[in-house]
């Protein structure tokens, strides 16, 4: 399993999802030539004056490498991460490159894919960016024309939220942990109205423990339980239908996930569970 | 002019708005309209401010006069502020002259007498509210102008607005000069904080259009609820349901406008209750739980719930209760005894 040094880098960012397909021709030992050809690709754009903004710099450095613990089974690809750093200005050797944009594709137990795919496809379903638009649009613009796949960005639904909730939600964890919060907007009416539910986080895992019929397994009946024993809970005090509500955000010790597709993985431990069950998402989006 | 002062105006000048610093250093009016003549306010703001501080220079302004410009910004963009609300008490009957020669000697020397280095400034408005504004230092450094308290004081109440600085520690020593100025007992804050410091004085004062709870033959203000429609094939279903929800949400919110309120915030120790056939949770102890509703006003997205179909009418009394409450910061315990279901709010 991921060395979690290695992986430390994943944790407490806001990672910007995306659903790819199947990459064409993707070789691992030309990871070089591709950095290379990126960076040419990047310099290009702003020649072109595609990417004029701020903060978007001209001398932009490319990596990219395998992350070969970063996967679920053996069936999985390795994980791919690009990074892009500002060259330094100064010219001593010692000063350190600043990372801009970070870019890491990945396939946890995505077998559902990887199984249907003829040979020269590359699966890596899943696609996390964080750093500037800018730069995340001109990565995915040269790895469509290289490599013939497309990305999408992720949502996720509230019904998949409430799974990320209770799931989360019933995770022991050592340390104290933080609460277990929903957010639900109620964007139609004459003014919008955010509601922010936010349970302590021994009370929530109590309610999930006594919901869960079988451990490691969880059912949509479960979480829906769940889920209706808050929604009820705040009715008995508010008369208002939570459930008819949209929910937009939820955020625990574990994890935190927004429906616009992002998401913040905070302990290392449940890193393998979160990314299998975005690499899902990412998946049924693709299908 | 002290540097420090200079530097102070020329931050306060870059805040305005490029189109509002003429009509504002007017209302200051501690440069000469020939002075402000010769102000070119078509260039940008650091060139504005630059030379907004030339005049002062010529004018030997102090941290006196540049303490009420401040001002002058703040009651302008109150609405930058988070205020909260203080209620003041008596212990008898006495309702003493209103002084404010008095009221300004007394808190002076009430905070000096503790803190010497603090700068002092007061500002009288028409609607009779008296704003002042405390720059706090420490007995060896001279007081940060960049992060005062503003106290908004209307004399004819018992009711005090502040927007703290962030410096917390100063605020029991502000709220003894108050009481100690104004001749109260004491002082306790209320759970009751908005941006908007109109609806916090609405609130409090009562200025808003509340609806008392009388039986009403006249006809609902506001005429029907749907529109008159000309084709008869087109039936409204749940008229009835619609009028009725529309009739207790007057009965509870009155048809004048809502006192502005950015968000209610409550926190739950009831205990968790379901349908035993759930077989889910059935603690002795509370299910702890935070809820927070924000809105760009709140009290008129509340208002819509119940037509929108997302709450029941009547809508909780935890919510309806905001405005003659006067809070929007509740904690609500399990009321034990003969009603389980009934709430208590401490």
């Amino acid at each position: 399993n991921a060395d979690p040094q290695k992986t430390a880098f994943l944790l407490r960012k806001a990672w910007t999802l995306y659903s790819v397909t199947p990459l064409y021709r993707f070789h691992r030992a030309r990871l070089r030539d591709y950095a290379r050809l990126l960076s040419a690709f990047i310099a290009a754009e702003k020649q072109k004056g595609l990417a004029v903004e701020v903060g978007v710099e001209l001398d932009i450095k490319v990596a990219v490498s395998s992350l070969a613990d970063l996967r679920g089974s053996e069936q999985d690809q390795a994980a791919v991460l690009v990074q892009l750093s500002l060259r330094s200005q100064a010219s001593s050797r010692n000063s350190e490159d600043k990372l801009v944009w970070l870019g890491w594709f990945c396939s946890v137990y995505g077998d559902d894919l990887s199984e249907n795919v003829p040979e020269d496809f590359t699966c890596l379903p899943l696609f996390l960016t964080h750093g500037a638009e800018s730069y995340t649009s001109m990565v995915g613009s040269w790895f469509q024309k290289t490599f013939d796949c497309c990305f999408r960005r992720l949502a996720i639904s509230p019904l998949n939220l409430s799974w990320m909730v209770a799931m989360w939600a019933g995770c022991k964890l050592d340390r104290a942990a933080s609460a277990v919060e929903l957010v639900f907007s109620v964007p139609h009416l004459s003014q919008p109205l955010d509601i922010s539910y936010a349970i302590h986080p021994e009370d929530a895992k109590a309610l999930w423990d006594t919901v869960q019929k079988t451990p490691g397994e969880i059912t949509q009946e479960e979480v829906d339980v769940f889920m209706d024993c808050l929604y009820s809970h705040f009715h008995r005090h508010f008369k208002i239908h939570l459930s008819a509500a949209k929910l937009v955000k939820v955020s625990t010790a574990v994890a935190s996930a927004h429906c616009d597709g992002i998401v913040k993985i905070l302990h290392s431990q449940y890193l393998p569970g979160v990314l299998m069950l975005l690499t899902e998402l990412a998946i049924s989006q693709i299908q | 002019m002290d540097e420090t002062v200079a530097e102070y105006i020329r931050r306060t000048v870059l805040k305005i708005p490029r189109d509002e610093i003429k009509t504002m250093l007017q209302k200051w009016g501690f440069l000469s309209e020939e002075q402000l003549q010769t102000l070119n306010f078509h260039q940008i703001k650091d060139n504005i401010s630059q030379e907004v501080v030339q005049l002062c220079e010529e004018n030997s302004a102090d941290i006196k006069q540049a303490a009420v410009l401040d001002i002058i910004y703040n009651h302008i963009y109150q609405n930058k502020r988070m205020w909260s609300v203080y209620q003041m008490k008596k212990s008898g009957e006495e309702w003493d002259y209103f002084d404010i020669t008095d009221f300004k000697k007394k808190f002076k020397a009430r905070l000096r007498s503790a803190l010497k280095n603090v700068t002092i400034t007061f500002k009288e408005y028409e609607d009779n509210a008296i704003w002042i504004r405390v720059a706090w230092g420490t007995p060896y450094k001279k007081p940060n102008q960049y992060k005062p308290s503003y106290v908004v004081y209307h004399s004819q109440t018992p009711y005090v607005f502040i927007s703290a600085s962030v410096l917390k520690s100063n605020l029991p020593l502000l709220c003894q000069a108050l009481i100690v100025a104004s001749n109260y007992h004491e002082i306790r804050e209320m759970e009751l904080r908005s941006h908007s410091l109109d609806s916090l004085k609405d609130i409090v004062f009562k200025r808003y259009s509340q609806n008392f709870q009388t039986y009403s033959p006249k006809p609902l203000p506001g005429g029907n609820v749907e529109p008159e429609i000309a084709d008869i094939r087109i039936v409204q279903e749940n008229r009835s349901e619609k009028e009725r929800i529309h009739r207790l949400n007057w009965e509870v919110f009155g048809s004048g406008p809502q006192p502005k309120l950015e968000f209610a915030q409550y926190k739950l120790e009831t205990m968790f209750k379901s349908d035993p056939k759930m077989g889910v949770l059935d603690k002795k102890e509370p299910f702890r739980c935070l809820i927070k509703f924000s809105s760009p006003h709140l009290l008129e997205s509340l208002k819509s719930l119940a037509p929108a179909g997302m709450a029941d009418a009547p809508l909780s009394p935890l919510l309806t209760c905001i405005p003659h409450k006067a809070r929007n910061y509740f904690k609500i315990r399990e009321k034990k005894g003969l009603f389980p279901e009934s709430f208590v709010s401490p």
